[in-house]
């Protein structure tokens, strides 16, 4: 009901109320569409002019048909003229010959059924193409059209259209859109396109005759931040001749507004996207600082057990793809199940490599980096063997696809996602470290292995059980990376670099020092990418990373010892 | 009144939030041999620290002799190294020496000399460092252990072992981190009559726990009492024992 | 109960006469006896090493070079540093740089610009490119340029006392880093592809049967004189202090070492002595690009020493040859399995035989000593001691 009313206030406002009463349906736009091809030839420019305005996403596909000569005129058996586009019989009768085409017609937009066919449900009359004849336009007809398009898309039902081609009509600067923005203006609910629609209409108005508008044009562009206005208002002052000192003067503060505003979103966007960089590494390193930081085990296959949770998210999406199919309701929530699972299949896949191997080298940290390092090829290779040498396909679930816009700043949905969870996975690991019996004894057991063992501590057990548990963390790190990036059998090689850097500056063994190096390490680089690409970028971090073990050779909160050595 | 050759006044080192050593004021003059007690935790190993560079003092100054005249050279400003060249060598309070060397070895290593790289890749051992290294063997008696892995050496033999290393580089002040422990009594009783001995020629500063063996040592000499990082009080044995502020911190926790 | 006083604890002699023969024999077999046993025999004859075999062992030796230096500051040390292929590769980058200029207009090209340059649109050659038209420049170049980067790396890693894995992890780091950077194109040191296609080398076709003969000499002596001067250094008393570095750095610090300068002036030694193998590795294999410093190749290295048995000079020699031969087997038996083996390796190494190939016949020799003695009594045959 508030589109018919809308179409009811927009038709009287814009003057192109040649409208009847009687065709007030919701599909309106159809029956002046018919109306159009069926009236005398003299009246069709008219008549086809009464479709600005009206909201309907079939106009800008008929009218196309229409200029390219695809719309014809189906004469029933009884007589009755129908105007139709063609579209070919494969796509719904799918035993169709090629020859044999449905014809939609445009009134309704479906298929014109066969009268005489007895079928339930009934069949389509079939056509071939030499059998119908394009209906005629001519030169003013065809103008008319081109104008009617040019603003169809203002009234489209879709905002996101109604908002391009609104951006468009304001970057054609033509003054005679103005009357059609205005009205819509007062008709628009959606604020985005509202916002849209005042942009182009200040735009339009820099070009008025009137001084007086042009300048609110320019103030009102400077509030609203316009990007595509700083570029003109660049271009306006630079170019002969030069506009009025009045207008230059509102120009350059217009374009210190915009400019300065533009700063503040991109440093805020900067800092977001830092912050989910750092994240990120924050998911890979947090799993590294408890088998690294607390257990001082050098886990080079730490990068494979986050490409196990990656591959464990791929998997889990492919038994929910068979299992609901790809399009389903259920299968968006795969992810949320891919969780558990790579948490677990990467613990499960630590807990064998702490009893195959590291529980033999406890004492021997950089032969435990050796051992892992080994771990690694034999995994890397035995992904590329299961998996293929290929990155594999992982979808986003729908609600991590997109995102938000707020002051300007776009947030991405997997972004904050992953921002979201890292703050979890941190509360988890904090509860788990401090709030735990098993947090105790890990505890117990990093600090002095020997005697928590006097006192009855089963190290053993909890060696194993803070292995895996470090590895899963790991295993979800890989299910996050996998909304973000590719996941193939040499990803863990990108990220485990960046991860001890991480575990090496924040302080071994410390979890707030590893959030902190995480956090600050990816803001940073993701500030600096932009300036100086991402490979000086992160050589940058690397040196500053080094020089800042100069300063702070333990890394933000040094664990200290007494013993010598 | 002489100079003192080791200074430190107004010393304050906190670790985390915990103040090991809190306002300590220390004078070691030349040629004495000092003992300091207290109870566990008192500070006596970070107070060793902060002579020798492994650790820096927050607040205070320590202050080192290199002449007869006051002490003036910092060395909070120092290293580790550095501060051992000019002559103020520690022994650790776990035995400390180079475990997969031979017990000759670790004595070739310590010796006095030049510690550069270039002296160390074309360094010749001389009769005279043969023959020092030879009497320090047996000093400790470990003559016969010469070619000994030190690692397999039993504790008290690392003590003794110990001792001579850090005799072999000729010190002028000697901290001695409890060199009893581990040993059997005659032989602490013979770490005494050594340290007594060196008494005069070296200053030395001893930690001990063993109170038969702080009252043989403290003969004649002043001892002092650190208590949470400070001094509590300083004097000769008798007196220090006598203090009834020490009697309730330390000596009245059941030990006499 | 005291052991007889041990000569070579107190001053150890630098080789006894029968570690001379055993030092000068192979060497002197390898050196000349193989070259010239393939210059003058006919081709088919049984005793003529091929020309392939020839390369082969070159490259081996330049590779062993490499791993002496990982087990001098690893076993010897105790400085596990995944970053010394990149030495290898400056070292190879910079001679790399002199051949490629060397090609002169025979490039693909015809024109006085290395190809990747004309490629790359570049109009002139960059000023410092100019100095390596010079053979002697090119080859000191080799050494000074890891040397130089080894100091300044070093020089701030061990004044910080970074040590342990955490200097294992700074060093993998920073090949890292180097490796990023070569990758690049507009570094200008060829990108993806590095330097390849090399004609001549002091006026001698690269391809002749003679010049790989020459190189393959070089390396073999390059070899021999790196094995005479690190068993100069890790005897006596610098030996003594690097080993007392490893076991105990604080404890040589308080007898008055600075550790630091002992551990940088080792580390940039090795640094040169790497980066002389690599420069003499390049000419004999033709090519070298960033792959050659990424991480991977410095662990690879590191495998070798472990597999050799470090702490030994010996070691590192056998392990580099053992595990290169196995590598260009296995990669053309069974290249799926490659990593498997070589991860086997890593694995197998650390936990089974943590003293590598050379430990085994003293494990042979204890096993054979302890069955030859009768056990006390046959209830127990091991008696508690």
């Amino acid at each position: 009901m508030p589109r018919f009313l809308a179409f009811i206030i927009l038709a009287l406002v814009s003057g192109f109320g040649a409208l009847r009463a009687d065709d007030a349906a919701p599909d309106s736009g159809r029956a002046l569409l018919v109306a159009a091809v069926l009236a005398p030839a003299k009246d069709q420019p008219a008549a086809v002019r009464a479709l600005v305005g009206v909201e309907d996403s079939a106009i800008t596909p008929v009218l196309n048909a229409w200029r390219a000569g695809e719309l014809y005129l189906v004469v029933l058996a009884d007589g009755t003229r129908v105007p139709a586009t063609l579209a070919t019989a494969a796509t719904h009768v799918p035993s169709a010959a090629p020859d044999q085409l449905v014809a939609l017609s445009v009134a309704t937009g479906s298929p014109i059924m066969d009268p005489a066919s007895s079928a339930t449900p009934a069949a389509p009359l079939f056509f071939a193409p030499k059998q119908l004849k394009p209906i005629d336009t001519t030169a003013p007809l065809r103008r008319a059209m081109r104008d009617v398009l040019e603003v169809a898309g203002v009234a489209d039902p879709d905002p996101k259209i109604r908002r391009e081609s609104i951006e468009r009509l304001g970057q054609s600067r033509k003054l005679e859109h103005l009357p059609l923005l205005k009205a819509r203006l007062n008709v628009e609910k959606v604020s985005v396109v509202r916002t849209a629609l005042a942009e182009s209409i200040a735009f339009i108005q820099l070009a008025d005759a009137e001084e007086s508008t042009r300048l609110a044009a320019i103030a009102s562009l400077g509030d609203a931040h316009s990007l595509a206005a700083a570029a003109r208002f660049k271009e306006a002052l630079a170019a002969t001749p030069a506009p009025s000192a009045a207008e230059a003067e509102a120009m350059r503060g217009a374009l210190r507004q915009i400019e300065g505003h533009w700063q503040v979103v991109n440093f805020f966007g900067n800092l977001f996207r830092g912050l989910s960089a750092g994240s990120v590494l924050l998911l890979i390193a947090l799993g590294l600082a408890i088998t690294f930081g607390l257990m001082g085990v050098i886990n080079m296959a730490h990068g494979e057990l986050m490409v196990v949770g990656a591959y464990a998210t791929f998997v889990t999406q492919n038994i929910f793809v068979s299992f609901f199919g790809a399009g389903s309701t259920a299968f968006h929530f795969y992810f949320i199940a891919a969780l558990p699972v790579a948490f677990i299949s990467a613990a499960l896949v630590g807990l064998v490599i702490e009893r195959g191997i590291i529980q033999f080298l406890y004492k021997r940290p950089l032969e435990s980096l050796l051992a892992t390092w080994g771990v690694s090829l034999a995994l890397q290779q035995t992904f590329r063997l299961i998996f293929g040498p290929a990155n594999v396909q992982i979808n986003a679930p729908s609600w991590l696809q997109g995102g938000a816009t707020v002051f300007d700043v776009a947030f991405a949905y997997n972004r904050l996602f992953v921002i979201g969870f890292a703050i979890l996975v941190v509360l988890g690991v904090w509860l788990v470290l401090n709030r735990t019996p098993l947090g105790l004894l890990v505890r117990a057991v990093m600090q002095n292995r020997q005697m928590a063992s006097c006192i009855g501590v089963r190290t053993t057990r909890v060696n194993m059980m803070t292995f895996a548990f470090g590895s899963g963390l790991a295993g979800l790190a890989g299910a996050c990376l996998s909304q973000l990036g590719n996941v193939g059998p040499s990803m863990g090689q990108l990220h485990i670099i960046d991860a001890f850097m991480v575990v090496v500056s924040g302080g071994v063994g410390n979890v707030l020092g590893t959030v902190i190096a995480a956090l600050g390490i990816g803001t940073v680089d993701q500030i600096l990418q932009p300036v100086l690409g991402a490979v000086m970028g992160k050589i940058l971090v690397l040196f500053a990373i080094i020089l800042f073990l100069q300063w702070r050779p333990g890394g933000l909160f040094p664990t200290r010892s007494r013993s010598l050595d | 009144m002489a100079h003192p050759i080791l200074q430190a006044e107004e010393v304050t080192k906190t670790y985390d939030g915990f103040r090991a050593i809190n306002k300590l004021n220390f004078y070691l003059f030349p040629g004495e041999l000092r003992t300091v007690i207290g109870p566990n935790g008192a500070g006596k190993s970070t107070f060793f620290d902060l002579l020798t560079g492994r650790a820096k003092p927050d607040v205070g100054t320590i202050k080192y002799a290199t002449s007869d005249a006051a002490p003036s050279l910092d060395l909070t400003a120092l290293n580790e190294y550095e501060i051992q060249r000019l002559g103020i060598g520690r022994k650790f309070q776990t035995p400390s020496v180079f475990a997969e060397h031979t017990v000759f070895t670790n004595l070739v290593l310590s010796l006095k000399g030049p510690r550069g790289v270039f002296s160390s890749l074309f360094h010749r051992l001389d009769s005279e460092q043969r023959d020092r290294i030879d009497a320090l063997l047996k000093l400790v008696r470990l003559d016969g252990k010469r070619a000994s892995k030190a690692g397999l050496l039993s504790h008290g033999e690392k003590q003794w072992l110990e001792i001579a290393m850090l005799l072999a580089s000729e010190p002028r002040v000697l901290l001695v981190d409890e060199p009893a422990a581990g040993m059997t009594d005659e032989e602490t009783h013979r770490t005494g009559e050594l340290l007594l001995s060196l008494r005069g020629k070296h200053s030395i500063v001893v930690v001990e726990h063993d109170m038969t063996f702080v009252k043989q040592i403290s003969e004649g000499g002043q001892v002092t009492v650190l208590h949470q990082g400070s001094v509590l009080c300083e004097g000769k044995f008798d007196e220090v024992q006598s203090d009834p502020q020490v009697r309730a911190v330390y000596l009245g926790r059941g030990k006499h | 109960m005291s052991a007889p006083e041990k000569l070579s604890d107190v001053e150890p002699r630098f080789f006894s006469r029968a570690q001379w023969i055993a030092f000068l024999v192979p060497t002197l077999v390898l050196a000349l006896l193989l070259p010239l046993l393939n210059a003058f025999l006919p081709a088919e004859h049984f005793l003529r090493p091929s020309d392939f075999t020839l390369n082969l062992y070159g490259k081996y030796a330049t590779y062993a070079v490499l791993a002496l230096g990982v087990d001098l500051l690893w076993g010897y040390l105790g400085i596990l540093s995944l970053g010394q292929a990149l030495f290898f590769a400056l070292g190879g980058y910079a001679f790399g740089m002199h051949l490629l200029l060397m090609i002169g207009k025979d490039g693909q090209y015809k024109s006085d610009l290395p190809d990747y340059m004309v490629f790359l649109g570049y109009k002139e050659l960059p000023a410092h490119w100019a100095p390596f038209h010079s053979f002697p420049f090119a080859a000191f170049a080799a050494l000074w340029v890891p040397a130089l980067l080894a100091f300044v790396f070093g020089w701030l890693a061990f004044r910080s006392r970074v040590k342990g894995v955490y200097l294992s992890i700074l060093t993998q780091a920073l090949t890292y880093a180097a490796a990023l950077l070569f990758f690049r194109n507009d570094f200008g040191f060829g990108g993806n592809n590095g330097f390849t296609d090399f004609k001549r080398v002091l006026g001698a076709e690269l391809s002749s049967p003679d010049t790989r003969r020459w190189l393959y000499f070089a390396s073999i002596v390059l070899l021999a004189l790196v094995f005479l001067l690190y068993r100069w250094l890790t005897r006596a008393k610098f030996g003594h202090l690097m080993q007392a570095i490893r076991d105990g750095e604080n404890r040589v610090l308080f007898s008055g070492y600075a550790t630091a300068r002992y551990k940088l002036f080792v580390f940039v030694l090795v640094a040169a002595v790497t980066g002389i193998a690599g420069a003499l590795y390049v000419p004999q294999v033709g090519i070298i690009n960033p792959s050659e410093m990424t991480p991977e190749k410095s662990i690879e290295a590191v495998v070798w020493v472990a597999v050799g048995g470090r702490g030994t000079l010996i070691g590192p020699i056998l392990g580099a040859l053992f595990v290169n031969a196995l590598k260009s087997w296995a990669t053309r038996a069974a290249p799926e399995l490659w990593l498997y083996i070589l991860g086997g390796l890593f694995v197998g190494v650390v936990l089974l035989l943590p003293g590598g190939l050379v430990s085994i016949p003293g494990k042979i020799k204890a096993l054979v000593a302890r069955l030859r003695r009768p056990p006390a009594s046959p209830a127990s045959p091991e008696p508690a001691a």
